[in-house]
């Protein structure tokens, strides 16, 4: 076998050196890498533009709406206010409470053996809407008490059927003192006063009252 | 392979100038970048349910305009049975003139009181006393009912009749009203 000499080993040694030289290489990848970043930083950068186009466009849009919808609701809040007091005025025009009725029946329900002396009639501002008629005068009869006692249920019944609930009670009743003629006989007077309440609207059920256990 | 001393140090500035460009790209460039794409995302899906709601709002109120006309109406119907003028003026002469036309004469009407109530913006509320010496009661209960119907804004809060002491069959009447007039 021949002798074969490698004379230029150093020189070969040094290209292969050069060849793997680490810094070339870490250069390389870093540079390799670089570029990726650089292309994925590219991509996110135009989708962050297509975004501040999208963000601008919908930021105009809503710049033309913002006054019209501040207006709109400005005219909203008028409008609920005026249809507000329209229903208010027409719950008050039909809500109302009309006496006229109430003083026909009275006058159908006072038997000719009453007289009335006073009725006050008032609509309380506070509570359950009703009225409260206060019926002061004299019943005459041969049993002026039971007049008076029929003046008020016949009260009650009268009105009965026109409001949610009717009370008719008594505050006073008590024999008068004088005599009158009535039918040419002499009879015996009763003073009365009669509380007529008239209902609305349902007066709510009174709660019995509930025992403590202790 | 056997690395030297110069090799050594060439990989570790390489390995340092890796990381030196992983973390300036991820701090400096990337990371910024994509904070600043969530914030506009969030902007962008927030402005979604802002429009919506202003169009739904112009929308409603369009709907609110067409209703409209109707409910002018009743405010204006309300306003045309007020007559212009200070009400002190021209209620007592309504009130005397309309028993007058029933009748009854020598009806005195006061103001009580003047109240402004929230139910009715735009409206006050007076209160009047209206006291009829000598009447009877079917006359006084005729005039009641037309009074009722002919002036809807009246609104009467309550009656005192009281039995004349000399002639029964007259009574003395003081009734409450409160009627609406313009503020």
């Amino acid at each position: 076998m021949a002798l074969h000499l490698n004379l230029y080993h150093e020189i070969q040694k040094t290209r292969a050196l050069k060849r793997r030289d680490p810094l070339k290489i870490s250069l390389y990848v870093l540079g390799a890498i670089a570029i990726a970043f650089a292309c994925y930083y590219v991509v996110q950068r135009i989708y962050m533009n297509t975004l501040v186009d999208e963000l601008n466009q919908k930021k105009a849009a809503y710049d033309k709406l913002a006054p019209l919808a501040k207006a709109a609701k400005k005219r909203e809040e008028d409008l609920t206010l005026k249809v507000k007091a329209s229903d208010e005025l027409i719950h008050r025009l039909e809500g109302r409470f009309y006496w006229a009725p109430v003083l026909e029946q009275f006058m159908s329900v006072v038997p000719r053996d009453v007289q009335v002396m006073r009725l006050n009639g008032e609509i309380p501002t506070e509570g359950i809407p009703r009225c409260v008629i206060g019926i002061d005068g004299l019943s005459a009869g041969s049993d002026p008490r039971k007049v008076a006692e029929q003046l008020r249920t016949s009260l009650a019944d009268a009105f009965k059927t026109k409001f949610k609930k009717v009370t008719s009670t008594f505050r006073t009743l008590e024999d008068g003192t004088e005599v009158v003629m009535l039918d040419g006989k002499q009879v015996p007077t009763a003073t009365f006063a009669i509380v007529l309440q008239l209902y609305l609207v349902d007066p709510e059920p009174v709660k019995a009252p509930t025992r403590i256990k202790r | 392979m056997k690395l030297g001393k110069e090799e050594i140090q060439k990989i570790v500035l390489g390995v340092l100038l890796f990381f030196g460009l992983v973390y300036s790209y991820f701090n400096l460039l990337l990371f910024p970048l994509l904070a600043r794409q969530e914030a506009f995302d969030k902007s962008i899906k927030g402005l979604g349910p802002t429009t919506t709601a202003a169009n739904s709002q112009i929308a409603n109120t369009k709907k609110m305009e067409s209703e409209a006309p109707g409910v002018a109406m009743v405010v204006h119907q309300v306003n045309a049975l007020i007559p212009p003028g200070s009400p002190v003026a021209w209620f007592p002469t309504r009130m005397a003139d309309f028993f007058k036309r029933r009748g009854i004469d020598r009806v005195t009407t006061r103001l009580n009181s003047e109240s402004v109530d929230k139910r009715f913006a735009g409206y006050r509320k007076l209160t009047w006393g209206i006291d009829i010496p000598r009447v009877g009661f079917v006359q006084f209960a005729s005039a009641i009912s037309a009074l009722e119907n002919d002036e809807p804004l009246i609104e009467i809060t309550s009656m005192q009749i009281e039995a004349g002491r000399e002639d029964v069959e007259l009574q003395h009447i003081l009734i409450t009203v409160n009627n609406l007039v313009k503020q």
